[in-house]
Parts: structure tokens; sequence; C-alpha cells
């Protein structure tokens, strides 16, 4: 082929076209940073800080932009204000943003020193649940994220947060497991996490299961471990993971309790919810292996877990039990005397 | 020498922590409320915005329903962690309010109007009040 019949005709370059120019549907907004930056809830001004009872959107249109006609409609089922919201998701976020750490560098991983190895298996069986714990908990979020409207951008930007924390937990716990001589442990029966993952009846079931009943208890067992660190790598691992997970149980608690107020009938939705989930929570309690390996660490050792090491976790269970009842009372659900007896047990231990 | 506990100490304890950005490692981020330190039988008000100490004053436990919470332990605990952090530069591990509560049979933190959000403000930024605590290695103290 000739170098002539090889040349082809360029397409022509469309002109561009500035028809979209000025199409706003609030312009001359300047928000400006204060002491504290220029933070993800200053910019709910004008239209911007409109958050709608109900988005109409079906598409990915952030909230206050134009609409443009034509875009199909995207599956988003969580649409109420009430579904998703929590006042404090802004500020959350931007605290998550804030409060980042690093489990490869700033672990003072040196400090780990070789414990009795009944010791180092306890920790290590509890380090691999915990992590599916934390496992679950991102598999949940991911999946009610995608059913989030764009309309409530704040909290689908919080959750990000929370999934990348748990990421980070993961992380720290594999770390520490695998880093004293041990290794993971034996793999959770599940009975939480499974009821947690199917809960299908909307972001907000999820929420009491993951946060009120199941995050209520891993807090107190964060505490516990925190309590118990046999170093600094181990302290400020559990430090870092209270002040994480305190964030995530902030927006559970707030939605729950925004849910409760603003939804006719939620109240008595949520009692049912937390009767039925009450009783597979004792179940965890009673088959996960975090019982008795907890009971070890606390008693240090076999021995003392017997008598000691038992007594201190079934206090933890009972602190667990009584914080419970009382954020569901703070909630707006009556839970005084009305508790799953397989939890009341604990209580009057 | 100022005394432990008194304005006068918190207020130099406040000129440490904010003139040194060091010690604004509170887990990395900015801390805002308004809160309370209970000594005992003393009150002191404390306020944060972003990376500073704004404020700490001493007041009476009759005006606290604004505040996001409470620490509150007898003077004692507060003195072992004080002579701790003049001891050692920074609390010991086991002399932090954050270790100081999970192993003191209730939390040493309370909301003096029973909400749970602006209580769990306490787990959020205990490290903060922690960091501020800890400039106090840098003020002479006297504890008469």
């Amino acid at each position: 082929m000739s170098e002539e019949e090889g040349k082809t005709t360029a397409e022509p370059i469309a002109k561009p076209t500035f028809k979209w120019k000025g199409l706003s549907n609030q312009w001359d907004v300047k928000v400006e940073p204060n002491e504290h930056g220029l933070r993800l809830g200053d910019l709910n001004v004008g239209i911007y800080g409109e958050v709608p009872e109900y988005w109409e959107d079906q598409t990915r249109r952030p909230r206050g932009s134009v609409s443009r006609p034509g875009i199909p409609p995207l599956s988003y089922s969580l649409r109420y204000k009430h579904d998703v919201w929590a006042d404090c998701a802004a500020d959350l976020y931007e605290e998550a943003i804030q409060r980042q750490w690093i489990p490869a560098t700033d672990v003072p991983w040196e400090t780990l020193e070789t414990l009795p190895e009944e010791i180092e298996k306890a920790i290590c069986q509890v380090c691999t649940e915990v992590s599916q714990y934390a496992n679950s908990e991102i598999e949940i979020i991911s999946h009610w994220q995608d059913e989030m409207s764009y309309g409530f951008h704040e909290v689908k930007q919080y959750l990000a947060t929370v999934s990348f924390d748990c990421a980070r937990h993961v992380e720290a716990l594999r770390k520490r497991a695998l880093s004293n001589g041990g290794g993971l442990g034996i793999e959770s029966k599940g009975v939480a996490n499974r009821m947690i993952l199917q809960s299908s009846g909307g972001w907000t079931e999820s929420v009491a299961y993951l946060y009120l009943v199941r995050g209520t208890y891993v807090f107190h067992l964060i505490k516990g471990l925190h309590n118990s660190a046999h170093n600094d790598a181990e302290r400020f691992i559990y430090k870092h993971m209270l002040q994480d997970h305190a964030r995530h149980l902030t927006y559970g608690y707030d939605h729950l309790k925004y849910a409760v107020t603003h939804k006719d009938g939620q109240a008595q939705v949520m009692a049912t919810l937390l009767a039925v989930g009450e009783g597979i929570m004792a179940r965890e309690l009673d088959t996960s292996l975090i019982r008795p390996a907890m009971a070890i660490i606390f008693g240090e050792g076999v021995e003392g877990a017997k008598t000691k090491g038992m007594d201190c976790y079934l206090e933890l269970v009972k602190d667990f039990v009584a914080d419970y009842v009382e954020i569901c009372n703070w909630i707006g659900v009556e839970k005084t005397g009305r508790l799953n007896p397989a939890l009341q047990q604990y209580l009057d231990l | 020498m100022p005394v432990f506990p008194s304005e006068e100490w918190f207020t130099e304890v406040r000129d440490e922590y904010n003139k040194d950005p060091s010690l604004h490692s509170g887990g990395g981020g900015a801390c805002d409320t308004v809160s309370g330190l209970e000594i005992s039988d003393r009150f002191f008000r404390i306020q944060f915005e972003g990376h500073q100490c704004v404020d700490i004053h001493e007041s009476s436990k009759s005006d606290i329903e604004d505040l996001d919470f409470v620490i509150s332990m007898p003077e004692e605990t507060w003195r072992e962690m004080v002579e701790d952090i003049q001891a050692n530069g920074k609390a010991s591990a086991l002399l932090t309010l954050n270790s100081i509560d999970l192993s003191s049979e209730e939390s040493i933190a309370y909301s003096p109007v029973d909400d749970q959000y602006r209580q769990d403000l306490f787990y959020r930024y205990n490290q903060n009040f922690q960091d501020l605590m800890d400039a106090s290695a840098r003020v002479e103290t006297s504890f008469e």
C-alpha cells in the first residue's frame, strides 16, 4: 500500500457546546473554611443542605445538582431519611478521616514478648473471631450502601470510613495473631454473624443487630482486652479499636433513635426484632470460643480461667447486658423488665 | 509553683499543650467539646476546639447541664495520674484515662443529662484529654 493510500481522512473534532453553562440549581455559593477547616457538614448551605424526608431520585445525582432527563433508574431501596439518617454522620466522617492509624508502623510491634502458650492460643482465638466480626460488618455495610439513595450522601460517605476502619481491625488482629509465635485459631460458629448478615428487613434492622446487640458486646470485649493487654502493642491496637468502634456505635445508636422518633411504629418493630436478636446473641455468648478464651486471658492461664477468669468474663457480659438495656431505653425501646430470659440470666448473676 | 488541682495549674498545662503540636496526637484528630473534670469536690469546665484547649476554669457542679460529659474521679486517682506523668513524661499504660476507665467498675465519665450520644464522646475523645494531661509533665507542680 502506498503512503498516500494509507492515509485516512480524520474525523472532524466536534465543536464544544456550552449549552450546559449556567445550569445550576444554586450558584454563587462560597462556603469558607472556619477554624476547623472546611468540613463536610459546613457545605450544607442553601439547597445543598436540604436533606429530604424522601429522596425521589433513583439515579446517582448528587444532592443539589441539576437532574438530567433520561437517566435510567437504579434500584435504591433506602429512600426515606428515617431509613438511614443520623445527624452526626457528617461529623463522624470528618472524625474518622482525621483519626486513621497505621497498624504496620504505628503499633509498637517490638514490644511483643513470648507469652505462655495457653495465653497466646487464647489471644489468637479471640483475634480470629473478632476479625470475623469486623469482616461481617464490612459485608453488611457494603450490601446496604448499595441500596442507599444519594440524597443522604453524608451517611454513605461515613459508612465508607467504617468499612475502612473494619478492614484495619481485621488487619491489626491478624497481625497480632501471626506475629508472636502463634497463629489463627478456629473459625467462629458465626451465630451472630448470620443474624446480622441475614437481616433483610432494611438497614435499620441490620443496625439494631450489628451495633445495638452485637456491637455493644464487642465494645465491652475490646475494653476487656485492653484491660488485660500484655504489652504496648496490644494496648495500642485495642485502644485504637475502641476509639473507632465508639464512632461506629455513635452512628448506630443515633440512627436507631432517629428511626424510632421519626417513623410510626418503629419502636414496636424494633422491640420485636430485639427480642429475636437477644436470643441469638445469647446463643452466640454460649457457643463462641471467645468465652473460654477470654476466661483464660483474664485468669492468666487455664487454671485461673476456671475461677477468676470466668468470673471476670461473666462480669463483662453482665456489664454489656446492663449497658444494652440502658441504651435501648435511651433509644425509645423500653427493655427494663422485658429482656429475653436468655440475656436476663446474665444480669441476675 | 501552681498547685494541683487549681485553675492556675490547669491554665499552665493548657498553655503547654496548646503551644506544642507534637502533643496533639490524640488519635490524630480534632476535638470539639465542652466537658467537665470532677476532682472529688472540685469542678472544672474545659473546652476544646479543634486541636486547641481554648478554655478551662473552675466552676461548680450546679452548672453542668450543657456539658457533653464529665470525667469524675477521686482526687487521689487524679493525683496518682499526675504524679506518674511528672515522673515519666506521660501517663504509664495503666494510669491513662482510658485504662482507669476500663478498670473501674463504673465508667469514670457520665453525661449530666443521660444523653448516650454525648457520653460516647468520652470514648471518641479521651485521647485528646490524655494528651492535655500529659502536657502537665512540663509544669512544675505542687500537691499541697
